[in-house]
């Protein structure tokens, strides 16, 4: 079920009036759980049998690795979880790839090998709940936290509908201890929640869909190569979808969540006003940069084991990431090029730490007037640009942006003729974008990006503390507006598929 | 903000967005316009469910947008009884609608193929869009859409700026002239007040459009501008190929105990020269008709529908749409289309 749909609507009002009546909690719990199974059957009904399937292996075996003192028997349980989660995923997500690239390299090799297609359909927000239960038992495993008592708030953990499908990725100590107590949104909670809902709407259903996906769909579906205003245009206009689609989402979920009394935690934090790379992966995607940083990253050696080892441990990282988001070489490409930019990050920073150690040998200098003649063959306003925190936001952006060219790309042909038409490598390239759609993409860029610049140090909630109720409620109101008048120019949520 | 402030907010919100409805409803209401249905993939997709009622009771029409606006629902369903289930979709080519139900094993009724010979012998990207989308929206459509859609109904049936490709953010802000660069094309728009959908998929020009020339103009611009493509029509090996594409679907319906006819409707004006001149009937019609051995019923073969004129080119008004959809049951009737037995494959006219 989608969050943008009339059934939806239906679906929440229902809940929110189950919510509120006077049952026991028990009584409430059994209705979220029973709402989350109706939330993902009604996308495809059979893959609830997989969700099934998967909390009930976690419970059983978390508790069983949280209990067991044997470590033969503890790693056996860990292979027999880890087979069971990942062995899923690889199936329905990795299947087709594999198979892919497996008959590529016999027909590579002279055998001549054509296989059905195996029609493999991805379950929903598989790559979500996955990740979900596997850190469970990663944490029985290391015995890092207690195991769920009660497998009624370990499913609801799972399934629990506004993070179910497309996150945030939440972990058993953020969402568990909140369904040991009873549970009710308070008034404010509950506008608020409302609120939240509201432009979540707005940025998947106005933002992304309605403004920006018909340029980016133009352009990353083009057959010849453009100018380089219209590729541009189109990349400018995915950076923007991808973010308004996926933070969307999020926004929807936590405040579909606080409507019914529940804190999920946060999952972008302006990405666009990033300083750095790894600045941008602690506001974007906030979950899963944890997620891979706690269960990927550090279990690696993160960097305790030297400067090379790090280098590895991080384009490892990041090619997995990339991997994670879709079953194609493009996905490992973009999630390489993040590993390259953080690497490359990494290197400058050791290099001007460095630097500013050996600082307190050119303080004589700078007495002696010798820093002048350094601050003339640098100027100034060269250096000052590039410390300056909207220059390296700019440089943040180019880069990412870069990235999302092989992240929407159906192929590498496409991604390099997209990238050869953005830096005028190509002759003849053609005038594809409409003049409303060029305007439309580069005031939402500018206004985006001022945003995420104003808002870098603050957060939506801080916003609504501080801004005067009337204007408030006006704001509220031009969403829902043009919410309403976007009417059904909208479609699933890009991060679904993953 | 305090708890107090933030509900005033919501309240006040809630009452500018209702304010607005209101008004805007009851701007376009002022105007002339009425609720309609948006003729998409969700409505396409909900008739599509209704192909497989027997041949005594339904017959199936695909095509394109001529046959949603020539048969007239109501009144095929008055004098025949029977169930019109309208599948054609506009501006696409109802070849990859007939292969649909074609290879769905469970559809053994009765069938209607429009053929626009401008829509129906290209192979553009574009002539398939909208099939592919609805076929590929029917067949993954999951439990969760078809509630929506139920829901979607219900408010369309009652709102009228609900109407996706008249009122929509995209269709307002795509009314802005704003010049574009050499080379950009760009689909012109169809005049607001051009084309309504029923429930049943019926489309036709109501009187705000009838009686305004410069929307009618403005299609007929449409028109002449589609007119004017140079693409030369398709010949030779690629015909002979779309001839043997069709006769193979049309066979395996036939195969199943299924009945298919086609038929071609009125055009007019300077397009139907232009039609005339790109694809000839004797070339691509007769031949079409004789590859495929069935039944043909067109326009300019019988002396009620050969006159009548389509006031925008192309398709038919209202009134006419009565007229051609009783000749086209009479002609049916003669064919035995409404008998059990097979259709007689002796004339290629009526």
């Amino acid at each position: 079920m989608l969050f943008n749909s009339y059934t939806f609507i239906v679906f929440f009002i229902v809940i929110l009036i189950l919510h509120s009546m006077r049952f026991a909690w028990k009584v409430k719990k059994i209705n979220l759980l029973i709402a989350s199974y109706i939330f993902y059957a009604a996308w495809n009904p059979p893959f609830v049998l997989l969700l099934w399937l998967s909390t009930t292996v976690d419970f059983f075996v978390g508790r069983a690795l949280y209990n067991e003192d044997n470590k033969r028997k503890r790693k056996l349980l860990l292979v027999i979880s880890l087979i069971g989660n990942l062995g899923m995923l690889s199936f329905f997500k990795y299947g087709g790839f594999i198979l892919d690239n497996f008959v590529t390299m016999v027909n590579a090799l002279g055998f001549n090998y054509h296989p059905a297609n195996p029609g493999i359909i991805l379950p929903a927000g598989i790559s979500f709940y996955t990740f979900t239960t596997l850190c469970y038992t990663i944490d029985m495993y290391k015995k890092e936290s207690q195991p769920v008592k009660s497998i009624l708030d370990f499913s609801l953990f799972v399934t629990f509908f506004p993070h179910l499908v497309a996150g945030p990725i939440v972990r058993p100590n953020q969402l568990v201890p909140q369904f040991q107590s009873p549970k009710k949104a308070t008034r404010h909670q509950l506008v608020n929640g409302l609120f939240l809902l509201s432009l979540g709407l707005f940025m998947k259903v106005v933002m992304a869909d309605t403004f920006l996906a018909g340029p980016a769909d133009t352009v990353f579906t083009a057959q010849n190569s453009l100018l380089p205003l219209d590729a541009w245009m189109g990349v400018l206009a995915f950076s923007g979808q991808i973010f308004f689609d996926f933070a969307g989402y999020s926004t929807c979920a936590i405040g579909v969540a606080m409507c019914l009394g529940f804190t999920l935690p946060q999952n972008f934090r302006f990405p666009y006003a990033a300083s750095g790379f790894s600045d941008f992966w602690r506001r974007w995607h906030m979950t899963l940069s944890a997620w891979l940083r706690d269960y990927l990253y550090i279990p690696l050696g993160g960097n305790r084991k030297g400067s090379v080892r790090t280098y590895v441990n991080l384009m490892l990282t990041m090619l997995l990431g990339g991997l994670w988001h879709g079953a194609s070489w493009t996905f490992v490409v973009w999630g390489a090029l993040h590993g390259i930019y953080l690497c490359a990050e990494r290197w400058i920073q050791q290099i001007r730490n460095k630097t500013q150690l050996q600082t307190p040998h050119y303080i004589p200098a700078v007495a002696e007037g010798k820093q002048a003649a350094r601050a003339s063959m640098v100027p100034s306003f060269f250096t000052n640009l590039f410390t300056n925190q909207f220059v390296k936001m700019l440089f943040v952006f180019f880069f990412v942006t870069i990235a999302w060219v092989f992240f929407r790309s159906a192929d590498f042909a496409t991604a390099w003729r997209l990238l050869s038409s953005m830096f005028g490598r190509v002759n003849n390239g053609a005038a594809l974008l409409p003049t409303l759609d060029i305007i439309k993409v580069s005031v939402i860029t500018v206004a985006l990006l001022g945003t995420h610049w104003l808002m870098r140090q603050s957060s939506v909630a801080d916003l609504i503390k501080k801004i005067n109720w009337k204007l408030l409620g006006i704001v509220w109101a031009v969403m829902v507006i043009l919410l309403v008048l976007s009417q059904k120019s909208s479609d699933s949520f890009i991060y679904f598929q993953f | 903000m305090q708890t107090k402030n933030l509900l005033k907010a919501g309240i006040l919100g809630l009452v500018l967005v209702t304010t607005f409805i209101l008004g805007w409803e009851g701007y376009w209401r002022s105007k002339g316009y009425v609720a309609t249905y948006n003729d998409d993939k969700v409505l396409w997709a909900n008739k599509r469910h209704e192909a497989y009622q027997s041949k005594e009771k339904a017959t199936v029409f695909i095509g394109s947008s001529r046959i949603k606006f020539d048969l007239d629902i109501p009144t095929w369903e008055s004098i025949t009884g029977e169930k019109a289930v309208q599948l054609a979709l506009v501006g696409t080519s109802p070849r990859l609608l007939l292969e649909d139900l074609a290879n769905d094993k469970n559809f053994k009724g009765k069938l209607v193929m429009d053929v626009t010979e401008v829509l129906f012998f290209s192979d553009a990207p574009f002539v398939n869009k909208s099939s592919r989308e609805a076929i590929g929206f029917y067949h993954k459509q999951t439990p969760s859409e078809k509630l929506s859609s139920l829901v979607d109904f219900a408010l369309e049936s009652k709102l009228t700026f609900l109407e996706e490709s008249r009122f929509s953010l995209t269709s307002l802000s795509n009314e802005i002239p704003i010049q574009n660069r050499p080379g950009v094309f760009v689909f012109p728009s169809f005049p607001k007040s051009f084309s309504w959908t029923t429930y049943d998929r019926q489309t036709y020009m109501p009187d705000i459009f009838l009686s305004d020339t410069n929307a009618i103009k403005g299609v007929t611009g449409v028109w002449a501008m589609l007119g004017s493509d140079p693409t030369p029509a398709v010949d030779g090996n690629a015909l002979t190929q779309i001839f043997k594409e069709v006769k193979t679907n049309i066979d395996k319906i036939r195969s199943r105990g299924g009945k298919v006819i086609l038929v071609r409707t009125p055009s007019s004006g300077p397009f139907a020269m232009g039609e005339a001149m790109k694809y000839p009937k004797e070339k691509y019609w007769n031949q079409l008709v004789a590859y495929t051995q069935s039944e043909g019923l067109h326009y300019q073969d019988n002396p009620v529908t050969k006159v009548l004129t389509c006031p925008e080119w192309s398709h038919l008004a209202p009134k006419d749409a009565v007229t051609y959809t009783e000749q086209l049951v009479q002609s049916l009737e003669q064919k035995g289309w409404f008998s059990t037995d097979e259709v007689t494959h002796n004339t290629l006219t009526n």
